[in-house]
């Protein structure tokens, strides 16, 4: 918008920007003219939106249906578990009342609603896994389309003490206070079970979860921070090939992809 | 590499199944970078494999021609480079805005009909041309309703916006026929007087009645239907060149061989209404 400066065309614009976005339309649907006035649209501009209610109104519906197809598709535990509670409606309008998404990509639409959910802390107090259980939900497609980056130089194949361990730039290490990756459609609440979790690409591009200790969890946060695996390992209790046995393993599966010196 | 011909858009449902295949099956494709840059994974690296064996022309979806939001330098500069790699003969976007004051609607919002509009959309289109690397096409979109009161036609404002930006028309015969139906003008009189000189490429879609709101949406969930062929095939002669005609499906998409049947329809439609200028 042009620096400090309103004219007939950002009027308008913000206008249909509140229509649209706002929960509510009723002020709209009841006295578009009003509303129209409300946000200092001259006269002939309150007429034209009023004489169009119906036609703006479709514009709403569109908007929406738009905004809220991405979260179904992204989100279906959780928006199970809102519906069973007659919320998700509220919690979709909340989230496009915020109008927190702004990237010009679509893709970018199912991360915002977990954005959202982070600073909003909307319905953590009723649901305190909310937010863990959308960031789950929406972590399989963050992976699966996370960008090809070109592989570091100078890594090496085998693990040792004195190296660290490389993930996968789309692998995540996860930890969750709640076990998330237990939760389904039929059972929506996940329990407060700590739960640590690498979810990574497979070499055929699949998406995989594996289940870690705490202890194998901080092996790989420890790495990715820098600090070699034997000193880690000792610091720790495990034993070094134990340790590299699964280190390898999880080489072979594409979430670690070599190993670098500490 | 002359584009001419019935394309397809590139939908992720048939990625697969287009990647495996040993010959292409159509013309060319139309992608729309937002769909794929700054990503990755098998299927994006699929998707790439694609663009790099057929030809492909590119189509924006969001850059909110009449808004006011700035692009950010990233998203420029990714959408260059991916025109570029793709040796795409030029980009479109819509003639539409779809963000105000930083929230994208992810909509294709129409302008006001007005003088203000016009210049500012002209700036807009300038603005965004200088930053790409090929020739710049905008699209006319399917409009429900006039957004404020209207100091011109929305015909008009197409064609100020057109010559005030000196660029090319991407032809959408569908929202030609919708807005026809919707607000009740003869599209073939509305195409008489264009600049049909500018048109560079065609859209077709299928659109849906919607009973209740008494209104044509533009849902790309459909067949073409008769009238919007036959509107193609009135309007392609007047042009008097193969421009590529992109067949646009984005909901309700069926398998690709019954997509592929319907552009081959189409090929045949479009073949007929150029054989007479192809023998002039």
């Amino acid at each position: 918008m042009p620096e400090g400066r309103t004219t007939p065309l950002t009027r308008l614009q913000r206008a249909v920007t509140d229509l649209v976005l706002e929960a509510d339309a009723s002020a709209f649907r009841q006295h578009p003219a009003a509303f129209a006035l409300d946000r200092s649209l001259g006269p002939d501009d309150q007429l034209a939106l009023a004489a169009r209610r119906d036609r703006w109104l479709v514009y709403r519906d569109l908007v929406r249906t738009a905004l809220a197809e991405p979260l179904s598709d992204t989100f279906p535990i959780t928006q199970t578990l809102l519906e069973e509670a007659g919320t998700w409606t509220e919690a979709v309008d909340a989230f496009l009342a915020s109008r927190t998404v702004s990237s010009p990509y679509y893709r970018d639409v199912a991360p915002a609603f977990v954005g959202w959910l982070a600073d909003s802390r909307w319905g953590q107090e009723r649901w305190p896994f909310l937010l863990q259980l959308a960031h789950y939900e929406a972590l399989e497609l963050d992976v699966l389309r996370h960008p090809d980056d070109p592989l570091p130089p100078g890594l090496l194949r085998e693990p040792a003490a004195d190296r660290v361990a490389v993930l996968d730039p789309a692998a995540r290490n996860l930890a969750y206070s709640f076990a998330v990756q237990t939760a389904t459609v039929e059972a929506p609440e996940p329990p407060p079970v700590c739960s640590w979790l690498l979810c990574h690409r497979d070499p055929e591009g699949t998406f995989r979860v594996l289940e870690l200790t705490p202890h194998v969890s901080a092996l790989l946060a420890r790495s990715q921070e820098g600090q070699a695996l034997g000193p880690t390992l000792s610091e720790l209790g495990v034993a070094p090939e134990e340790a590299f046995t699964l280190l390898r393993d999880f080489r072979d599966r594409g979430a670690v992809i070599g190993f670098r010196p500490a | 590499m002359a584009f001419s011909g019935v394309g397809l858009g590139l939908r992720r449902p048939h990625i697969e199944q287009v990647a495996a295949s040993d010959a292409t099956p159509v013309p060319f494709w139309e992608i729309a970078p937002e769909n794929v840059v700054g990503q990755g994974g098998a299927r994006h690296r699929m998707i790439l494999d694609i663009l790099e064996r057929d030809d492909v022309i590119t189509h924006g979806l969001s850059m909110s021609m009449g808004g006011f939001d700035a692009w950010a330098p990233e998203v420029l500069d990714r959408l260059a480079a991916f025109l570029k790699a793709t040796d795409t003969p030029w980009h479109s976007e819509h003639l539409c805005w779809s963000s105000f004051g930083g929230a994208h609607t992810h909509e294709l919002l129409p302008m006001p009909f007005t003088r203000e509009a016009v210049r500012h959309t002209v700036a807009r289109v300038k603005a965004l041309q200088a930053r790409l690397p090929v020739p710049f096409l905008l699209e006319n979109i399917s409009y429900y309703a006039e957004l404020g009161a209207p100091e011109m036609s929305e015909r008009d404002f197409l064609l100020e916006v057109l010559e005030g930006a000196d660029c090319g028309w991407l032809l959408d015969i569908n929202n030609v026929y919708v807005n026809s139906v919707n607000h009740g003008f003869d599209p073939k009189a509305w195409l008489a007087g264009m600049p049909l000189h500018r048109v560079a490429q065609m859209h077709i879609a299928g659109h849906t009645w919607f009973e209740e709101e008494g209104l044509v949406i533009d849902t790309h969930g459909a067949p073409v239907l008769d009238p919007v062929v036959d509107l193609m095939a009135w309007v392609l002669p007047r042009i008097g060149r193969p421009v590529p005609v992109l067949l646009e499906r984005d909901n309700e998409i069926p398998e690709l061989e019954v997509l592929l049947a319907e552009r081959q329809a189409l090929q045949a439609a479009y073949d007929h209404a150029l054989a007479g200028v192809t023998r002039a």
